[in-house]
């Protein structure tokens, strides 16, 4: 069993016109027993700036922890908000330093840039190689799944509602064929002006 | 004869003779005999199938077998209950949630799948045979003891193999109901409460907490469901559809087939509303 797969989860974002989504799954389990169904692994860090840290889930916290301390000392030196962009980078350096005991996260980032409010997504592997496709990312235990179901889905130029649709269908049915991912999502839908976030009514086995 | 043959009747005798002419054929070798199945052209030291499976690293995988399930079954006064859920997983994927978990081996007999579902499948079909023919045979119903003793005998041959089989066989004979536990490892004891599978631990909480030898039909059906739904919230490996099946005495009836996800959200409700 992979140490990726020991905790289970997945997160998924999308790009849609003017906005981002950003997905995630509720499980923290331990192998084959769920312990409980409220874990999120997608977490804001500034008005219009999510990330998703699926994988090990002691590594989801460190990460997050850690990110936060330097996305403090960045924005207290620098006197400005974090860009999507630059956070990117922050985390490949993060992961990077840890390339010969790396945390066991693979995470998502999700965004619209403060100033042009274009919309911004990537992906990274665990040491810190990045991907910033144009349509959708996906990380997690059933990513093969998410891949196909995003890849059906998605269409360019999507409306905020459209968007939610999308996404929540497919994370759901992805993470339906999924043993170790579920019991529970959460959607983002990050616009120009707000952000909303919903919780899904999803099976619980 | 000559009066068959009036008539345009073939004889049944010749078709027979075809029939076996075909199955002698090395293709199907196990139509006519179930036991002689083809094994692989290894020592017998090197059968099981699990140890030529690596994973994505090149380590070597251990085969969990889906006994990622849960099953469970239970006497009571009124007989004997037996739920399942129904999905079956190959590693963390999840193959299908609709699967059948209790195999209907004659209408007052019937077994449970956890573990491999091939093997489950064949070696309850074989059962189904073999009881039928000792019906045929001596004119009276196998007894539950008998039905359990044949499928471990079965199986005990192929001890070391690699079969993967925790099946419950649950019936109604001239003791009443009866209910045995029978898996590949040889096991075969008769009980009166058993779980089996990944998900049986969250099962036998539920189930032991609740179980009674008085208990209604009802009481013990929603029992039966209520382990199983816990089993498939708990556990990764159990989900899909709970269903539950009841053993009396002019055989086996199928309760209820549902949904574990509308069971969630109505148990959820009765939650709220007591408190």
């Amino acid at each position: 069993m992979s140490i990726l797969n020991y905790n289970g989860g997945c997160v998924v974002a999308m790009k849609g016109k003017n906005c981002v989504a950003i997905a995630c799954d509720l499980r923290f389990g331990v192998q084959a027993q769920t312990i409980s169904t409220d874990f999120k692994r997608v977490f804001e860090l500034g008005p219009h700036l999510y990330i998703g840290l699926p994988g090990l889930a002691t590594d989801t916290q460190t990460v997050l922890q850690r990110l936060q301390f330097r996305i403090k000392m960045y924005e207290m030196r620098e006197g400005r908000r974090l860009k999507p962009h630059t956070l990117m980078a922050m985390m490949q350096n993060l992961l990077y330093e840890r390339r010969f005991g790396p945390y066991f996260v693979e995470p998502v980032i999700a965004g619209l840039d403060p100033n042009t409010k274009e919309p911004y997504i990537c992906a990274l592997d665990l040491i810190g190689c990045a991907c910033e496709p144009a349509d959708f990312v996906v990380s997690g235990t059933c990513s093969e799944s998410l891949y196909g179901m995003c890849e059906t889905t998605w269409q360019e130029d999507m409306e905020p509602e459209d968007l939610f649709e999308c996404i929540s269908q497919s994370l759901v049915n992805a993470f339906d064929r999924d043993a170790l991912s579920g019991w529970g999502a959460v959607v983002h839908i990050i616009e120009q002006d707000k952000v909303t976030t919903r919780t899904l009514k999803c099976r619980q086995d | 004869m000559a009066l068959e043959s009036l008539h345009g009747v073939e004889r049944y005798q010749h078709k027979w003779n075809e029939v076996q002419e075909e199955a002698a054929l090395p293709e199907i070798g196990n139509f006519t005999n179930q036991y002689q199945l083809m094994m692989p052209p290894l020592p017998k030291a090197e059968c099981q199938v699990g140890e030529y499976l690596v994973d994505e690293t090149g380590r070597k995988m251990k085969l969990n077998y889906a006994h990622g399930t849960t099953t469970l079954g239970f006497k009571f006064k009124g007989g004997a209950v037996l739920a399942v859920d129904s999905r079956a997983t190959s590693g963390q994927y999840i193959g299908s949630g609709n699967v059948r978990k209790i195999i209907e081996i004659s209408p007052y007999l019937l077994g449970t799948m956890a573990g491999g579902a091939a093997d489950c499948t064949y070696w309850n079909r074989v059962l189904a045979k073999q009881c039928r023919i000792y019906e045929l045979r001596n004119r009276e119903r196998i007894s539950v003891a008998a039905a359990s003793k044949l499928l471990a005998n079965m199986v005990y041959q192929y001890k070391g193999y690699g079969l993967s089989m925790g099946v419950m066989v649950a019936g109604w004979d001239k003791k009443g109901a009866g209910l045995y536990y029978v898996d590949s490892d040889g096991n075969r004891m008769p009980g009166n409460v058993f779980s089996v599978g990944s998900g049986s631990l969250y099962a036998y909480g539920v189930l032991d907490s609740g179980y009674r030898w008085d208990m209604t039909d009802e009481e013990a059906y929603e029992l039966g469901r209520r382990a199983i739904y816990h089993a498939t919230h708990r556990d990764a490996y159990s989900g899909g559809i709970v269903r539950v099946y009841h053993i009396k005495e002019g055989g086996w009836v199928r309760i209820s087939e549902q949904d574990s996800k509308d069971l969630h959200y109505a148990y959820a409700e009765g939650k709220t509303t007591t408190q």
